[in-house]
């Protein structure tokens, strides 16, 4: 059988000019990622050895900037916000989007509706999203302050506070994307093999018990793909903080990719700035790739 | 009965949740500013069509509007057919140790890096081409960025049409290239489409390169526009709202064009 394919697969190769096709259908593209992706990706590492002066490099320094970053009080705490944001959002989103899922699991009228509405959340530019809720928390023009005064109470002060500003981004982003976690969720509730609930129901079981023995085991896998590739997503988050409080109030809602921006653009560090990026990539790729090895240990057993 | 009960009012909650914000956004586009932040009205009492006429006649929206258009065209244009063919390649051939798998992969690890980090260079890139401030400069980063995604996304939808129907066109004496342009292509087209469409969903939307790439509204897009309505001291909540509403409208129609497809477009693919 293997063999067998293998042959089909060689005859479909064909021969002559055809011999060449797929190099010349692989060539543009690539050529286009090794400019435009690969080599700014080599030269981010070249740029992260140097010290920059006025935006031109001056020196060599080696491992200097890596070393540096890890005494730099800024960098640390912007580091500590993105991980106390990212962890926070993406664990709401899950359960949230878990539990709307289940719950949507039977269909019921109305249910086609709240489909598509969800997705609005998810494909609105970021930048608007973050104009929404900008215009939510506003202590003049927001909502929550004129609902505030509707109600006899006054304004709201949400951006100006340390901790309600970072409140009010993970609030954001659980808005924003929970739809998501919701959306891959339902796709991984609807392929279980039903047999296995039948079996339990006709034995009695609770739907507690039958969420915990068999729904939740199942769903493991698909689970940890939604949360890994929101974790992912999450942390290259920008748009929506430069708009929302540009890191403020002070540093309460500085992520690292705020951060390295500032480094590289407002204060034109820029070989500090490209080691702090190259740093924060190798974290993802890191999480990613184990993330990828836990998900295969899953399939086996 | 008390499940449905349940059911109604959770789905009411979740659409209220979902809608408020939005109905917010509308609604303060509708008022003058005046109305926005001294008189705190829940909805427009003398609603005005003004704040988006001065978007126009006075904040430029129409060259940001032009920008993005012309931006995100070229660049989901040269990615598709660039994309259709890398992935093509990898879903059907067999390449010397198995190069068209790890071309593949390599694809894939690109796409996971968050794009901020290559923001830097390719700004330096862009400077020593003299390309900062440009259709060309956004319009090269744009299509790098979304042919990585479309040869991920379009391998998989190569992989679902069945390898049989190309070897009867060759049989039937089409060329390689020819099965694959005359049958495989064409059977393929609802995955294009998809994949199409949700490249032009992150696309238009993007903000981070635009920001360090363009400066004024001669290359800025729609969401970098917007962005300059966020005064340091005074909010023109106005405006930005208006400047939200136009931002946002043209990506939900196509968004909910593609439901279908959505899930596997912003899943790379992970989930069907």
């Amino acid at each position: 059988m293997q063999t067998g394919m293998q042959a089909r697969k060689y005859r479909l190769q064909g021969a002559g000019l055809d011999l060449a096709l797929p190099y010349l259908m692989l060539a543009p593209g690539l050529m286009v990622v090794l400019g435009v992706l690969v080599y700014p990706l080599w030269d981010g590492l070249r740029a992260s050895t140097r010290a920059y002066r006025y935006g031109s490099p001056v020196a060599d320094v080696g491992f200097h900037n890596y070393v540096q970053l890890w005494s730099d009080a800024q960098f640390l705490n912007s580091l500590w916000v993105t991980v106390k944001f990212v962890a926070l959002s993406v664990s709401i989103e899950a359960v949230l989007g878990f539990a709307l899922a289940l719950f949507c699991l039977h269909e019921f009228r109305g249910i086609r509706l709240l489909r598509t509405v969800l997705i609005i959340p998810m494909v609105i530019t970021p930048v608007v999203v973050a104009i929404l809720f900008r215009l939510i928390y506003a202590s003049d023009a927001g909502m929550l302050t004129a609902l505030s005064e509707a109600m006899g109470g006054g304004g709201v002060q949400i951006l100006g506070n340390p901790l309600n500003a970072f409140i009010g981004l993970v609030v954001l982003d659980v808005w924003e994307w929970t739809p998501l976690m919701f959306l891959i969720l339902l796709a991984g509730l609807q392929s279980l093999p039903h047999e296995p609930f039948e079996a339990a129901r006709v034995d009695g079981a609770g739907s507690w018990r039958v969420f915990a023995d068999l729904t939740f085991p199942m769903m493991r896998p698909v689970l940890a793909i939604a949360i890994v590739l929101r974790t992912i997503d999450a942390f290259g988050t920008f748009d929506q903080v430069f708009v929302l409080t540009r890191g403020g109030p002070g540093e309460a809602t500085r992520l690292i990719s705020i951060y390295g921006y500032d480094t590289a653009f407002k204060f034109q560090q820029t070989g500090y700035a490209a080691a702090l990026f190259v740093t924060i990539g190798l974290v993802v790729l890191a999480l990613a790739f184990s993330a990828i090895r836990l998900l295969r240990r899953i399939d086996a057993s | 009965m008390s499940t449905r009960l349940a059911r109604i009012l959770t789905t009411i909650f979740v659409l209220a949740v979902v809608l408020l914000p939005i109905y917010w956004l509308v609604s303060t586009s509708l008022k003058s500013n005046r109305e926005i932040t001294q008189e705190g009205t829940l909805y427009p009492h003398v609603p005005t069509l003004d704040n988006y006429v001065r978007l126009f006649t006075e904040k430029q929206f129409g060259s940001y509007l032009t920008n993005s258009v012309v931006v995100t065209f070229f660049s989901v244009a040269i990615a598709l057919v660039f994309g259709a063919m890398g992935a093509y390649a990898i879903a059907r051939f067999r390449l010397p140790f198995a190069a068209e798998r790890k071309i593949g992969l390599f694809l894939l690890t690109l796409r996971i890096i968050p794009p901020v980090v290559i923001l830097i260079p390719v700004y330096l890139l862009m400077l020593s081409l003299g390309l900062l401030d440009s259709w060309l400069g956004l319009i090269a980063t744009y299509t790098a960025f979304n042919v990585t995604f479309c040869v991920w996304m379009m391998e998989s939808f190569f992989r679902e049409i069945p390898v049989d129907l190309e070897e009867a066109a060759m049989v039937d004496g089409d060329s390689r290239f020819g099965a694959f342009r005359r049958i495989t292509l064409p059977l393929a087209a609802p995955g294009l489409a998809a994949t199409a469409i949700f490249a032009v969903l992150v696309t238009f939307n993007e903000f981070l390169f635009a920001l360090a790439l363009t400066a004024t509204p001669r290359a800025m897009t729609m969401p970098r526009g917007t962005a300059t309505l966020i005064g340091r001291i005074d909010t023109d909540w106005a405006s930005m709202s208006a400047a939200g509403v136009i931002g946002a409208l043209p990506i939900v129609f196509f968004a909910l064009l593609v439901q279908r497809h959505l899930v596997r477009g912003l899943t790379m693919g992970a989930v069907k």
